[in-house]
Parts: structure tokens; sequence; C-alpha cells
């Protein structure tokens, strides 16, 4: 049985979920600096400029005020702000929650800097949109957590999982799938550090679009696989994923610079950002192999509207991401 | 050309993106990723499944193939039953988490026995399983929260794990490989026995316990008081 007759399932998970979904992870970034007894420098960064507003805030705590001025700062990729803290006996022990996160699929980070120079690093998710601060997060902890935000970037990019679905599809043999697959990861992996490291951006509208434009492409490239015809995209998938895993490197590094990281971190976070997102690919690469494995031992015969699902839901599902994104960018231009 | 066109009408209602759809987004992961997280996430619900999985497994693949579109298939028509008549589950004689550890217990112990069911036996229990645990997670989720999305992602992961395990199990050929699922069948069952005996464990000697903490603590306070 033919490798995309087994590819049903990641379909289905692709279509189960939203094409508005698609790409709306961006970080949030709350950073506090004790800069005197019971004072802390407060900044707040909330991602912003994608395709769906994301509404989340800082609750700050009971015994606390913060002060801010009255003027926000708007970057094309944030809304920022940034004021004075100061607390009755210091954040330990005191709970931070950021009101409204339980109802996205993002994250936020949260640091403190303690006036001794200890770090405390936690990382807030939907299902646990509060912490207690007092503990002092190891590079281990920190490590994992960046580790897992690009687990996590990957598997909820439903887009990014799509690419790599229609180029599995698209692959004739395994040594062709290691060899295009890896090349997406190389490309993705210079882009992301490149967009990571400061020295280039891309807008998101554009880029969510271009994105889009890149799951649309393989479509018909696997309708002429079905149909025994050739191309160059057919005969060198790893040439287009590496055209093409140049821009989702753009768009994993949205998930990572939207944080405002601090720089003398920045190289650890890439790395390991970089590590999570392949654990994520190479973890649905393998699941889908599985799949097919196991189909293949229990018998499965699809019939073949079936079959050929997978390739109707990358093309459908990157035709109408193209249209939806598309008409989003000209909105944001006028 | 006429099945190409009927293949892409039938893609383009699936995908078309719909007011649920749209909804996802105010949701977290949105309801099938929930749906997903919930079932992973879930001993009770998918310790069952596995040992369903590999119970087929070990009777071959027809059988595997038989459980494998059997049990997802009930589970979502046992889920949508439970949200549309969630109040009948308080009409069961005994309690979810006694019904659930009593049907890992016994799939478990199939499995360890490696018992020669026959596949039509082995679909039977597989639809008897989907219907009640997808009642109850159904009923569950009736406040609206997930809904019949999240119920597609539950089905779907448990169509993943019983392909996985199913499919796994039986590729195997050597005899020892057929005794470490049969030992990992032992292991459910005895999760099952472990959370039986914790669900069905008397009340009494919890509340003596903490009436006894709290007579300590009020003894620890009167030192305390009587120190100051």
């Amino acid at each position: 049985m033919r490798l995309r007759v087994l590819l049903l399932l990641a379909s289905l998970v692709a279509a189960g979920s939203t094409p508005v979904l698609a790409h709306e992870v961006r970080p949030g970034f709350l950073e506090l600096r004790e800069t005197g007894p019971e004072t802390y420098s407060f900044s707040w960064k909330k991602p912003t400029g994608g395709e769906v507003e994301i509404q989340i805030a800082p609750v700050i705590p009971k015994d606390c005020q913060l002060v801010t001025p009255d003027k926000q700062q708007l970057t094309p990729s944030a809304i920022l702000v940034a004021g004075i803290l100061t607390c009755k006996g210091g954040l330990a022990g005191k709970t931070i929650f950021i009101a409204g996160l339980d109802g996205t699929i993002t994250d936020v980070l949260v640091r403190l800097h303690h006036s001794d120079g200890r770090l405390e690093s936690h990382l807030l998710r939907p299902d646990a949109p509060s912490v207690t601060l007092g503990g002092v997060t190891t590079l281990l902890e920190r490590a994992l957590s960046y580790v897992q935000l690009g687990v996590l970037h990957i598997l909820l990019g439903v887009d990014h999982l799509l690419f790599v679905l229609g180029l599995m599809l698209i692959v004739a043999d395994r040594w062709m799938l290691v060899k295009t697959i890896t090349a997406f990861t190389v490309a993705h992996s210079i882009t992301l550090a490149i967009a990571t490291l400061g020295y280039a951006s891309a807008p998101l509208l554009p880029l969510n679009a271009a994105i889009a434009l890149s799951i649309l492409f393989l479509g018909p490239e696997i309708v002429r696989t079905w149909r025994g015809e050739t191309s160059f995209t057919i005969r060198h998938p790893w040439v287009v994923a590496f055209a093409f895993g140049l821009l989702h490197g753009f768009g994993f590094a949205s998930g990572l610079t939207a944080m405002g990281l601090p720089k003398a971190e920045i190289p650890l976070a890439l790395l390991l950002f970089n590590v999570g997102v392949e654990i994520g690919q190479v973890g649905f690469v393998l699941l889908i192999i599985q799949l097919e494995r196991s189909f293949r031992t229990l018998q499965v015969s699809w019939p073949r509207l079936v079959e050929r699902m997978p390739g109707y839901a990358v093309g459908t599902l990157g035709a109408y991401w193209t249209i939806q994104r598309t008409i989003m960018l000209l909105a944001g231009a006028r | 050309m006429k099945r190409t066109r009927t293949a892409c009408l039938t893609a383009a209602v699936l995908l078309l993106p719909t007011a649920a759809q749209a909804h996802l987004v105010n949701t977290g992961l949105g309801p099938f990723y929930d749906g997903v997280s919930h079932f992973v996430l879930s001993p009770e619900d998918l310790l069952p499944v596995l040992a369903l999985a590999l119970l087929a497994g070990l009777r071959g693949s027809r059988t595997g193939r038989l459980a494998l579109f059997a049990l997802p298939g009930a589970w979502l028509i046992g889920g949508l039953a439970g949200l549309a008549l969630p109040a009948i589950a308080q009409l069961l004689p005994t309690k979810t988490a006694v019904l659930t550890s009593i049907t890992f217990l016994a799939l478990g112990a199939l499995v360890a026995l490696d018992a020669r069911l026959r596949p039509r036996l082995v679909t039977g229990i597989a639809i008897a399983l989907g219907i009640i645990h997808g009642y109850l997670n159904g009923s569950a989720m009736s406040d609206g929260r997930l809904g019949a999305l999240g119920l597609v992602g539950i089905a779907t992961s448990i169509f993943v794990a019983v392909a996985l395990a199913a499919g796994l199990v039986a590729s195997l050929q050597r005899p020892w490989t057929r005794v470490v699922v049969r030992v990992a069948g032992s292991w459910i069952a005895a999760a099952g026995l472990l959370l039986l005996g914790w669900t069905l464990r008397p009340e009494a000697p919890r509340h003596q316990a903490t009436s006894s903490a709290l007579q300590q603590q009020s003894a620890t306070a009167r030192i305390l008081h009587e120190g100051g």
C-alpha cells in the first residue's frame, strides 16, 4: 500500500483543526527585574499583528502596584508595556496570572531577575496560566522549556505539518524522504537563526501568505504523482523543500523572536527551540511511517477516494489559507 | 474524471471552515486538539484502548483490522449519545470509575492470558467498550466545551493508537515478543485492580485519619498558644 494512502489520518488531523488556527503560536513575554527593595522593573510584550488578536494580560498580585507611563509602545509584532512594579514583601510567594491565556493557543514566558543575580524563568501555557514566584529555575529547566516550546510550535503549527505531509506524499522512496526532510530542516534552521539573531526579518502577514502558498504549490504536484507524470519537484523534492524551508524558518522564528529574549540567552534558546522543532517534526514523520507499516500489517485496503483524501487536504487547505491570508494582507495594506 | 470531481467536492465540503471551526481560536488548542490531549492524558481511557489493541493484535491481522474500525466508530457513536442524553449516566448502578477500572482489569487479564477469542467476539468487545467509554466521555463533555469536534479528536486518537499497537503486535513473529505483550497486559490488569481497590476503599479510615490529624493540630495550636 502506498504511503499516501496511509497518510489519511494526518489529513484528518489537519482537517480537524481550523484554518484560522494555523500559525497563531505567538508567545508573550513578561520580564521582571529587581531594581531595589520591593521594587521591580516591569516589561510586558504582547504579540500582535497576526491573523487573530490575542487578548492576554498579566494580572498583578494583590499587594503589588504597577506604575506605567500613559503610552504603550507599538512595534510591528508586539505591544510593549513598561513600568515599575512595587510589591509589599517582594514577589517571593506571589502568583502571577495571565488573564485570557486559557482561551488562546499561545504561551507566555515569565522571567524574574533577582537582585542577587538569580534568574527565575517559567513558561505559562493555556492549561497552566499562572505561576507562584519564588523559586529559581536552573539552566536545565530553562533549556527544557525552550525545547518544549519548539515541540509545541511545530505540533500546533498545522501549516508546517501539512507542508511536511505534502512532501511525504511526493517523495518516491525512503532515501528521498530522508534527503527531503533533511533539506527542509537545514533550510528552516538557517532562516530561524538569521531571524532570531536579528540579521533579517519577514513581516508576519506576507510571510504567512507565502507559507500558505508553499502548501498550495504541493497540491498539483501530488496530483501529478497520481497520474504518473513527472516534474522538477517530483524529481528533486529536496530542492523545493529547501527553498520553501527558508520561508518556514522565518515562521518558526516568529515563535521565538516575539518573546524578546535577553541577548545573552539567544544562542541557547535558538539551539534548543530548533531541537524542539526537529523533535516534533521527526516525531510526526515517524508517526506517519509507523502508521503506514501498521496499515500494511493489518491489511487495510482503502477506497480510492479515501486514498486520495490527504492530497486533496493539502491542496484545499493550501488554497484556502492562501486566499484567506492574501485578503488579510491586502486589508492590512489599505 | 467524475470520481476525481466527487473527491474534490467531498474534500472541499469536509475542509471548508465553519462557524464551529472559527470558534476554535478562542478555546485554547481547539476542541479537536483538546479531544486528542484528553485521550492521551486520561489513563482510564488510554489503558483499555491499549489493552483491546494488544488483544486484537495478538489474534492477528483480521481481528486487528476489525477492532481498528469498530472501536473508534463505536466510541464516536457512544460519545454523541452521551452528548445528546447526558442524564442517563446518573442512572448507572455503579460509579463510572468502577466501570472503567473493571473494563481495563478484564481486558488486561484477557491479554495476559492470551485468550483465543474469535474475531467477532473481539469486535463485539470493542463495540461494547467504545459505546460505554464513548458515552461516559460524551456525557462528561455535554457542558459544551468540547462538543462533537472534541469527540472526533478522541476517536481519531483511538484510531491511531489501535493502528499502532495492533499493527505492531500483529507483526510480531518471535514467541518471546508475544510474552512481552502478555506481560504488558498483566500490568494493565494490575493497574485496573489497583484502581478498583482504590475506588472501592472504605471511606471511614480516611475520616478517622482526618479527625486524628485535626486533634493533633489543635493540640499543637494549644501548645503554641500556651507557650506564647
